[in-house]
């Protein structure tokens, strides 16, 4: 039992935050059980709802590091997957099956249904963790339930009376976990790593502890593809250095070995790989109600941004590797390579100000917006200036993981108000001066921000360490 | 696409086993990585007991056959062996009797040294915590500092002592002393050492460093072109192969043809020849009807390496 017992402290270890927020929400619900023993007031469905939500984040926590436990090492450790197998017994006891009886002795009906909906609720929260396209099992049932929302309610009804539900829900449950589980606990050969500072897009998913996350055969495809149009960027990046070796073309060769994937080509696939998720999106929001057309910009300008945290982390991880960039461009000084790497990542920003005006556009088709000129102008004003200051900020920010954390979610609320302002100010005051008056603020805000934040790196030292755990 | 070896292969399990039965078997291992063939129909067999030096050139495919050995990467035919049980994928109660050390130790590096080796003892029926703790405190490596802090070094110590630790029937150890400083080497050289001293104690070691082969007193195995090409004792490879020098004063248009040669060079007035069994009357012989002058000598276990690999 003691190798159970290490198994089921990983998350207290490695995530105690999440371990003790999660746990409290779980006694706390036992507690509304309790209480309503003795008590008039009915707190079960709360309490439920509570395990539930608690069990969603808890098991997004488990997945992460299951992913970072099942590698194939571990594999050699005795009898690895039978206690494997226990902690997870235990876990389904604490957050399935338990519930699902204090539910059932204290009054609350289809135990059963209980029971299966609460093993979807923890498969989903694992397969949301790994990366893996199971995990959109679920959206169907949103577009479903935007479509025809009497029907999702009627389908609920009769669902809640069907003795078929329970099983029906725990073979989608058992499916999910098929689809999540099986990657991990399969002996495969690692993958390759892509550059640290590439979009991570592709794969919904970080790497961990620079492991990246086990890839189906759809996505290995994919890789293969983008590969191959960054080995053709760069055979012609050469090419053209070979022929004219200038200063432009020095900085495309360089940004050809940072970011092999933004080239022409892989942009064009990115954007129509993600705009394939956003069409979906759009198929499952845009019948709901009160549905806001102006959120596709804001989303659009989102959905960009989020490129930029994982170039913080990449910065990090990527040093040891720039040793040899540094030796290779034998830069006259620090500063003079500090700035070639900031002008190479510069490149960042017009590939997300086209992204935003791509998604925002596709947006704008999919829900016949209103004021497609309006949206439009407000995402590349805010895309642009959002796009410097998070640049800037990733260059420079902080190391910790809590400090990135804290800035992305600045940048990232920032850049929402911006979205909003400008939208407001471009409604009010027309496209000439609303506009003019937003692109003043937002970018003057953006390039003084980028132009510090470039001097700042520009004055330290360029750092080939390893990052620490 | 290099010639075979002209060599006598000796049968793959030339030294007896204990039990009478191999503590590993290859038959027709193949692996691939996409189109680039690593491992070609691979037999081979290791006796109980012995420590196997596990020899061949960058990209010999050694770190691939040591994983799939143990089941750590998938291969595409062939079976194997381990402890008398088809290996089909790592498990059941032969793992308590296998410890292994990955070319680069990358695991949990947000696990503190402590914590990373209170989890892995949970798991062992035999864990020496008083060895554990006798290499932690020789080695210097600091329960309390996170795994992703140590040197690649420092890394490499702790495999080994978790390694080591379950007491393991079959050791495995994959280049393990490439990133240590010489005093750790030697240290793991003794430790390493002790324990093939135990009885039934095997012990296949991926390494380029063939002077610590030669103090295992190893069995020699040698990895080229997707095949082990021989395994040997060392004391036997030392005594069957000879590096003959003929030397005259007009040097050597092609090499003299001499039975039992593997390999030949011509350095200047020298034509050195790497010879299994050579026949020293013969070879008197011929240097006499050559006009050369005849040296033989015995070569060191990495000038084998160098000629043969």
């Amino acid at each position: 039992m003691k190798a159970v017992w290490q198994l089921w402290l990983q998350p207290w270890k490695r995530m105690p935050v999440l371990a003790a927020l999660v746990s409290l929400m779980w006694l706390a619900a036992m507690g509304m059980y309790l209480f309503s023993v003795d008590s008039e007031v009915d707190l079960n469905a709360a309490a439920l709802g509570l395990i539930a939500f608690g069990s969603w984040f808890w098991h997004i926590g488990q997945g992460q590091i299951l992913r970072e436990l099942c590698r194939p090492e571990s594999f050699l450790m005795p009898d690895f997957l039978r206690r494997l197998t226990w902690t997870a017994a235990i876990d389904a006891a604490q957050w399935v099956l338990l519930p699902a009886l204090l539910s059932g002795l204290l009054g609350l009906p289809h135990a059963w249904l209980i029971a299966a909906a609460l093993l979807c609720v923890a498969a989903l929260g694992l397969v949301s963790s790994q990366g893996r396209r199971a995990g959109l099992l679920i959206w169907p049932i949103f577009i479903v339930a935007g479509w025809k929302p009497e029907l999702a309610v009627a389908a609920l009804h009769i669902a809640l009376q069907s003795p078929l539900t329970a099983p029906l829900l725990l073979l989608v449950a058992v499916l999910i976990l098929h689809l999540s589980l099986r990657p991990l606990l399969r002996i495969d050969d690692r993958d390759i790593e892509t550059s640290p500072l590439e979009s991570m897009s592709l794969d919904r998913s970080n790497n961990i502890g620079g492991t990246p996350p086990p890839r189906g055969a759809l996505s290995k495809r994919l890789v293969g593809l983008f590969d191959r149009t960054s080995q053709r960027a760069l055979d012609l990046a050469l090419r053209s250095y070979r022929q004219q070796p200038g200063a432009r073309q020095r900085l495309t060769l360089i940004r050809r070995l940072l970011l092999p994937h933004d080239n022409p080509l892989a942009i064009a696939l990115r954007l129509t790989w993600v705009a394939a998720f956003v069409t979906i999106y759009f198929f499952a929001a845009i019948h709901r109600q009160h549905f806001n057309a102006a959120v596709v910009g804001a989303y659009a300008t989102l959905l960009t941004l989020g490129r930029f945290p994982q170039l913080g982390r990449g910065m990090q991880r990527i040093r040891p590797n720039l040793a040899d960039l540094y030796l290779t461009l034998a830069p006259t000084t620090h500063a003079q390579y500090q700035k070639t790497l900031a002008d190479a990542l510069l490149i960042l920003v017009p590939i997300s100000v086209l992204s935003a005006v791509a998604y925002t556009l596709l947006g704008i088709a999919l829900t016949h917006a209103a004021e497609p000129v309006r949206m439009l102008m407000t995402t590349i004003i805010v895309t642009s200036a959002a796009s410097l200051v998070a640049l800037a900020v990733h260059l420079i920010g902080p190391e910790s993981t809590l400090g990135r954390t804290l800035a992305n979610i600045v940048v990232i609320l920032g850049a929402m108000a911006s979205y909003w302002g400008g939208y407001w100010l471009i409604g009010a005051l027309g496209y000439v001066f609303g506009g003019g008056l937003v692109a003043i603020i937002a970018l003057s805000f953006g390039l003084s921000v980028w132009f510090a934040g470039q001097r700042e790196y520009q004055r330290r030292k360029p750092s080939f360490d390893a990052p620490m755990a | 696409m290099p010639a075979e070896l002209p060599i006598a292969i000796a049968a793959p399990n030339a030294a007896p086993a204990l039990d009478g039965m191999p503590v590993l078997r290859v038959d027709a291992l193949s692996k691939s990585f996409e189109k680039r063939q690593v491992l070609q129909a691979i037999d081979w067999s290791v006796p109980a007991g012995r420590v196997i030096g596990l020899l061949g050139r960058n990209g010999a495919g050694k770190t691939t056959l040591l994983r799939c050995l143990l089941g750590l990467s998938p291969i595409d035919s062939g079976q194997i062996e381990l402890f008398g049980e088809p290996m089909i994928e790592p498990g059941g109660e032969r793992m308590h009797r296998v410890g292994f050390v990955p070319q680069s130790f990358d695991l949990f590096p947000w696990m503190k040294v402590r914590a990373y080796l209170d989890f892995t003892a949970a798991f062992y029926a035999r864990w020496d915590h008083a060895l554990t703790a006798r290499l932690l405190d020789s080695w210097q490596l600091d329960p309390r500092q996170k795994i992703g802090q140590l040197s690649q070094g420092q890394r490499q110590k702790l495999a080994i002592v978790r390694a080591i630790a379950p007491q393991p029937d079959l050791l495995v150890l994959d280049e393990p002393v490439a990133s240590l400083d010489p005093q750790a080497r030697r240290a793991f050289m003794a430790e390493l050492l002790e324990l093939t001293r135990r009885p039934g104690k095997t012990v296949i070691f991926s390494t380029h460093i063939t002077a610590d082969l030669e103090r295992a007193d190893a069995d020699i195995a040698l990895l080229r072109d997707g095949r082990i090409q021989f395994t040997r004792p060392l004391a036997e490879l030392r005594e069957c192969m000879h590096r003959v020098i003929l030397s005259r004063a007009e040097g050597w248009l092609e090499v003299p043809p001499i039975a039992g040669m593997l390999k030949a060079n011509i350095k200047g007035h020298e034509a050195q020849l790497l010879v299994e069994h050579p026949d020293i009357e013969n070879l008197q012989a011929l240097a006499v009807q050559l006009n050369a002058s005849l040296r033989i000598e015995t070569p060191t276990l990495e000038d084998l390496f160098v000629e043969l690999a």
